[in-house]
């Protein structure tokens, strides 16, 4: 396995793995709309998921454009 | 005589790096036009929203979303079509296609950019509108999906994909002398046509493309649940919204690219890169979304009259015979016509580009009405509290930011096909 095909999985696992906790600092889906669960329980998840989105896109980038090197 | 110009970027295609007349007049001319729009946002800015036509619904007779929301959903619309076509075109490796697939990824970004624009002009406080985003989105919101998915995921993956299929090219250009050369070694970054390159392309923007698909889906759909999930406001409530948003997105988006396609082709002569056989494909899928969409207006007609409540009733009356009745059947006609004109083409199988491009053009201005109708009609007519039925009409101010934003569009694209080739260059083996 190249170091490319490694870096490039780390950075989708990084990314999706970003996401899913973003999502639960920010939703609240268990607090049955109480009015203490209107904000994300952590604030600038909603920034936290981006960069997830963003990094794991940012894969295909990596991938494309590094340079080689077998292991 | 030759000018400096002409001598250095010669070797460039497509007029790459060459300024014709018209194209600067095209220039000029969105140039005034992005002029006029900052002129009407500093207005706005200045004066704050009573400068638009918006105001707030119930106690003051009006729509708090307008002609901005509007475009924000007709450009997220635009952008559907252009990237579905470039992944498909990768995915299924559509060879007669790869002539318009460029063009369909910059049209893309260009519209999520103008959508994203739309957004901020519609705030009353856009930098506070921009941080509080990052801070408190919700995912239990439908926009939240609209912010992180649309804005962010969508528009930055296709940036991706832009750049990447686009590097190949770069590489090319940059083994040309030309004033531009240092702009494409930066962009090539180091591309070398080997086969173990183009095999690595070739799976990013596969795998790229087969993630897309899945996200623009569900980005376009968080959009219309924008407004389906809202149970408080009838005319917006209803499981046909998000699968109606995605197949008009795709309406608006294909007629959109048609246009392009065909303006491409005439003026920088690449009839042999962008055949009619391109042109065909497009009309039938146009065709074939118009006729799925037509299907989801019949539809949403016959519930909103068969057993309506008296708020769907009141907004269905000003639909089909009042207020907006000529923006409705104006639309309804903007969409009928060119499917059945392109159900004649394909009937016949005589597919004239010339009338694809008028059809591509009306279908848009249906979209248009039609976004307008699902956004405001609901807010003047569909208050369940007693109050008296609202007004909106755009302002001159909203007006000249929509120019502002129409003619920022034609000022990217029109400076890319200067920066860039926008038709895929033939590959040397």
């Amino acid at each position: 396995m190249t170091r490319r095909s490694i870096i490039t999985a780390a950075m989708i696992i990084l990314g999706a793995g970003l996401m899913v906790f973003a999502y639960f600092a920010g939703a609240a889906p268990w607090c049955n709309n109480a009015v203490e669960c209107s904000n994300p329980r952590l604030e600038w998840s909603p920034a936290i998921f981006v960069a997830g989105v963003v990094i794991a896109f940012s894969s295909a980038l990596y991938y494309s454009v590094a340079k080689d090197r077998r292991k | 005589m030759a000018t400096t110009q002409d001598m250095v970027s010669d070797r460039l295609p497509q007029g790459v790096g060459r300024w014709s007349r018209g194209w600067l007049l095209f220039m000029a001319l969105a140039a005034i036009g992005v002029a006029i729009g900052v002129i009407g946002w500093a207005i706005e800015h200045d004066q704050g929203m009573a400068a638009t036509g918006m105001r707030d619904l119930g106690t003051m007779g009006g729509a708090t979303w307008g002609v901005y929301i509007s475009m924000v959903v007709y450009f997220v619309g635009v952008s559907f079509a252009g990237i579905t076509v470039a992944a498909l075109i990768r995915l299924f490796n559509l060879e007669h296609l790869k002539g318009v697939a460029r063009m369909a990824e910059l049209l893309t970004v260009v519209a999520l950019l103008l959508g994203a624009l739309a957004i901020v002009v519609d705030l009353g406080q856009p930098l506070r509108g921009l941080v509080n985003l990052f801070r408190y989105a919700r995912p239990q919101s439908p926009f939240f999906g609209t912010f992180s998915l649309v804005v962010s995921g969508y528009l930055f993956s296709s940036l991706v994909y832009l750049y990447l299929t686009s590097r190949p090219d770069a590489a090319r250009l940059a083994e040309s002398p030309s004033r531009l050369q240092p702009l494409y070694r930066l962009w090539a970054a180091g591309y070398e046509p080997t086969v173990d390159q183009r095999a690595r392309d070739r799976k990013a923007t596969f795998w790229l493309a087969l993630a897309i698909l899945p996200l623009l889906i569900v980005a376009h759909s968080s959009l219309g649940f924008v407004f389906g999930l809202q149970v408080g406001r009838p005319g917006w409530f209803g499981t046909l919204q998000a699968p109606a948003f995605v197949v008009l997105a795709g309406v608006s988006g294909i007629g959109h690219l048609i246009v392009l396609a065909a303006l491409v082709r005439r003026v920088l002569r690449q009839e042999h890169r962008i055949g009619i056989e391109a042109f065909t494909w497009l009309g039938r899928f146009l065709m074939l979304l118009l006729f799925v969409y037509l299907y989801f207006v019949v539809v949403e007609i016959f519930t909103s009259i068969y057993q309506p409540t008296t708020t769907e009733q009141r907004i269905s009356d000003a639909l089909l015979t009042g207020r907006y009745a000529w923006i409705f059947w104006g639309s309804v006609a903007a969409l009928v016509l060119p499917a059945f004109g392109l159900a004649w083409m394909a009937v016949t199988r005589k597919w004239r580009i010339g009338w694809m491009v008028i059809m591509g053009l009306i279908v848009n201005l249906g979209a248009i009405g039609k976004r307008y109708l699902v956004v405001v009609p609901s807010e003047t007519h569909g208050q369940l509290l007693p109050y008296p039925i609202g007004t909106y009409a755009p302002s001159l101010v909203e007006y000249a930011v929509l120019i502002g934003l129409f003619s920022l569009g034609a000022l990217l694209i029109g400076g890319f096909m200067k920066l860039f080739p926008i038709v895929e260059m033939e590959e040397t083996p």
